[in-house]
């Protein structure tokens, strides 16, 4: 049953992509400074398909943010009124125009690193998982400038921050990084956890490292919170699949949903790495909560977020916990790094690749081959064996 | 008869581990029957020789100064004494033979090794015995004895599984590399100077039984080493404080001890050994083994396909079985100990049913039929853990049932294309090319899997297979078109051999 669900998904993506699918788009990287101070900036990156344009907008103001809006026309536009953005009332400071063009629109907030002492915890599934120390408020970083980062080649750039107050100075030799990628077309990195890419999509890598640990086992969560419809919050879903050829031994892919197909996704595989090599060794797996609603004064506020979608909103947040007590940790390196895709349409999904199915063919057609060949020699030679008999 | 007798005293000098059930599908083609039957076959089993007539002389009377049964050589009740002693003589080595894949995780984490690496702790195990498997005869009949041989192997695996924890507790990956060639050197070895001791004490009497109980007991072993060595770790870790090398180290030391109860097992054996034979006056076993190796140029066709059949099924069983836990974790989602118990299931299977399988073989004939249809059976196995989330334990169920199979059909094969003289460098051959493949073969699996993960490794395992079905369907080309003998039923050996003795 599950592998026809499977095969049913193999041959939906085979079909052709929802509204927004575009096979390439002109992609383009632009920071927008504030006039005024040019320290604040946002990273607009906007991906101009044939009928659509899908525009991302990350930025540090607060926590990292980054709203995600699908119009379908080529010719959108985002529109950013500083004066209103850096004001304590930032409602209607972004917006993409036309209107009516948007077709979806969603955002995601990083809240909250955790950091949990997960030395007295055996039980791996634990939550949460150890004695949680304070967390660090994301809002409360400050960040480096994102023009230096900026790479039109490679269509990245990173926000890398530290905490504004670091008493301990824990942060003094490390920083939490945001590596924001962009595709023109389908592919897949080459950094584990590989995964698939379209031209719809852009990738964040989110990296910690160097950072003093607080306890001898430490473990990091990320706190996560996007936008709700309604009371309701989009859930997690878990999909087990067969394929591990890129992310050697994960087999489970997961996504949030915002809506019903075509909506936008997130999509990330359940594991992280504690190396930069990022090999089997160093895979640590990567649990996620489900979705609680929760309310908005009792997260760290995004103005970027608050300017598009106004303050009338339902907030949902959930934790993504990075390794357990047994096993590859932060401990190891002082480095994690765990990657995700935002994209809109259709979730990417792993066919088996032609390596595989070209083994498996000659694997099972090379025998049944020899046997036909070989049987119609035998029938053949007793034939002409028979055949040949009377003459003697 | 003469012939099947043969086969019998060369499969005596084979190791266990890869010859599953072979023994048992052999003996069983006379099922325990009348006496008579049982002393013919004891007569059989001796390979004809001047020398070799004091063998086969009947048991002498029980000795005048009456002993209790217990300790009485000639009685059943000091041979069943002697059974157990035979069985947990195996024990040991089949048990720390597999610890490496109950603690799979464990290995990897404590020692920071990548999968590749883990790996070679099964192909140093195979390494010595690509050579030793020719030797291992020759070692227990002319140089050292049935006694001493079944000592020294045991001591082998006895210093191996020790080098092997101290590696751990060390965090010297390499001396644990070590420890498991020193353990290899004894490991195989000592089945077959387990199986010789089986002869010896029980020609003609309950060798059927015997044979099969030290099957049994291998699988046992395995069984009770893949669901017991994971909860010994964590139980070690709760009073080291925490887990790591020591605790990986003191872990394996602990599996040790069942290497010392074996050592223990063959001190004993030889004491009472040399007690029977001064009360019985009772020969020491002898493989009876010849090998030749210039007769590997006489070897036809047919046996060199035999040979990569062989190869190319067991190392789609063994490298997967050694790599099988974290697969049923990760892609089934398994608990350790759920992981764990199916991971064992293809032993726990093969116990029972190997006798089963080797009185159907018997019964029908039609070897290659059988063996391809285990083949086709193993393949079906792989395809499900390769392409479905389907419940794991359908696979491997059949991957059990498939593996005893060919062992009861694949292995007696050997014998009806090879003269008699040559039986014995035939088998060694088999399990040294068998033992070169796993060696090389558990590598590539590690690194197949490091770097593509077990999809893949399961393609290759599904390619594998199919290499030998290629074979095994070549092979019956072969035979239908030479009109060989391989694949005649059960009533057309009688009729020949009927033909024969006219």
């Amino acid at each position: 049953m599950r592998s026809l669900v499977l095969l049913l998904s193999l041959l939906l993506t085979a079909a052709p992509f929802g509204l927004l699918g575009e096979e390439t788009r002109q992609v383009s990287l632009k920071v927008i400074s504030d006039w005024l101070d040019p320290s604040q900036n946002l990273l607009h990156i906007q991906a101009v398909g044939a009928t659509s344009t899908l525009h991302y907008v990350w930025g540090s103001l607060g926590p990292p943010a980054v709203l995600l809006v699908a119009t379908n026309t080529p010719n959108s536009t985002l529109s950013v009124n500083w004066s209103l953005l850096i004001s304590s009332e930032p409602d209607g400071g972004l917006m993409v125009l036309p209107k009516e063009s948007i077709q979806f629109s969603s955002a995601l907030v990083f809240t909250r690193l955790f950091e949990f002492d997960s030395t007295n915890t055996s039980d791996a599934a634990a939550k949460p998982p150890g004695k949680s120390y304070p967390p660090y408020s994301l809002a409360d970083f400050s960040w480096d400038n994102i023009t230096d980062s900026l790479d039109p080649a490679t269509l990245s750039a990173t926000f890398r921050g530290h905490p504004i107050h670091d008493p301990t100075g824990a942060f003094a030799n490390g920083s939490l990084a945001f590596r924001v990628q962009a595709f023109s077309r389908s592919g897949r990195p080459a950094q584990p956890p590989r995964l698939l890419h379209t031209a719809d999509t852009c990738q964040l890598e989110v990296d910690l490292v160097g950072v003093s640990p607080r306890g001898n086992r430490s473990l990091f969560g990320l706190e996560v919170a996007t936008l709700g419809h309604g009371p309701d919050c989009p859930s997690v879903q878990e999909q087990r699949s067969i394929d591990d050829e890129y992310a050697p031994a994960v087999f489970q892919l997961d996504q949030l949903l915002w809506g019903s197909l075509p909506s936008g996704f997130m999509q990330w595989r359940p594991v992280a790495f504690s190396q930069k090599q990022g090999g089997r060794e160093s895979a640590m797996p990567c649990q996620a909560s489900s979705l609680y609603p929760t309310l908005a004064y009792l997260l760290p506020q995004s103005p970027i977020v608050r300017a598009f979608f106004g303050s009338q909103n339902y907030f949902c947040a959930f934790n993504l916990t990075f390794g357990a007590s047994t096993g590859p940790g932060y401990w190891d390196q002082h480095y994690l790094s765990w990657s995700m895709l935002l994209g809109v349409g259709t979730p990417p999904v792993d066919a088996l690749s032609s390596l595989v199915l070209g083994i498996v063919a000659v694997a099972l057609g090379a025998p049944a081959l020899m046997l036909l060949a070989g049987g119609v020699f035998l029938l053949l030679g007793r034939k002409w064996y028979s055949e040949y008999q009377p003459i003697n | 008869m003469s012939n099947c007798g043969h086969v019998s005293t060369v499969f005596a000098g084979l190791g266990q581990r890869l010859l599953p059930g072979v023994a048992v599908a052999v003996v069983s083609r006379s099922p325990v029957g009348p006496m008579e039957e049982e002393e013919e076959e004891a007569r059989a089993l001796l390979p004809g020789g001047p020398n070799e007539a004091g063998r086969g002389a009947p048991v002498t009377p029980p000795a005048p100064g009456a002993l209790p049964a217990l300790c009485d050589p000639s009685r059943l009740a000091h041979r069943l004494l002697v059974l157990l002693l035979m069985c947990f003589l195996g024990f040991g080595s089949y048990f720390c033979y597999d610890n490496p894949a109950a603690l799979q995780t464990q290995v990897k984490r404590d020692m920071q090794v990548n999968t590749t690496k883990f790996m070679l702790l099964y192909a140093w195990y195979s390494w010595p015995n690509v050579v030793l498997c020719f030797f291992g005869g020759f070692l227990v009949d002319r140089v050292f004895g049935i006694r001493w041989g079944t000592i020294i192997f045991s001591c082998f695996v006895c210093v191996g599984q020790v080098v092997f924890a101290l590696g751990g507790i060390f965090r010297a990956f390499w001396l644990m590399e070590f420890g498991r060639f020193v353990f290899g050197i004894g490991g195989e070895s000592l089945a077959v100077a387990q199986n010789t001791y089986a002869v010896s004490w029980f020609k003609g009497k309950e060798l059927n039984l015997v044979f099969g109980l030290q099957l049994s007991m291998a699988r046992i072993g395995s069984t009770v080493n893949m669901n017991l060595m994971g909860w010994l770790y964590s139980k070690v870790e709760a009073s080291l404080g925490s887990p790591g090398h020591t605790t990986l180290g003191v872990t394996l030391m602990i599996g040790g001890i069942t290497c010392i109860l074996s050592l223990v097992c063959a001190l004993a054996l030889a004491y009472l050994d040399q007690r029977a034979e001064r009360i019985l006056h009772k020969e020491q076993g002898k493989t009876g083994e010849v090998i030749k190796l210039t007769d590997v140029k006489d070897f036809s066709f047919p046996l060199w396909l035999i040979f990569i059949i062989c190869v190319g099924y067991y190392v789609a069983v063994f490298p997967f079985i050694g790599l099988g836990k974290v697969f049923f974790t990760e892609k089934f989602g398994f608990s350790s100990q759920a992981a764990s118990a199916i991971n064992s299931i293809v032993y726990v299977i093969s116990a029972p049913m190997s006798p089963v399988f080797g009185l159907l073989v018997d019964k029908t004939g039609k070897n290659i039929i059988w063996v391809l249809c285990a083949v086709v059976t193993t393949l079906a196995s792989h395809m499900m853990l390769a392409f479905t989330l389907w419940n794991p334990w359908i696979a491997m169920c059949l991957l059990g049932l498939s593996y005893s199979l060919l062992a009861c059909a694949l292995w007696p094969m050997v014998a009806f294309v090879v003269p008699e003289h040559q039986l014995g460098t035939a088998y060694g051959f088999m399990q040294s090319i068998q033992n070169l493949g796993l060696a090389v073969i558990s590598i590539i699996a590690g690194m197949i899997l490091d770097t593509w993960g077990y999809l893949f490794l399961e393609v290759f395992f599904i390619a594998c297979v199919s290499f030998s079905l290629l074979s095994v369907v070549l092979l019956y080309l072969v035979n239908r078109a030479q009109g060989g003998n391989l694949n005649y039923s059960a009533r057309q050996r009688e009729e020949i051999k009927l033909s024969h003795a006219e």
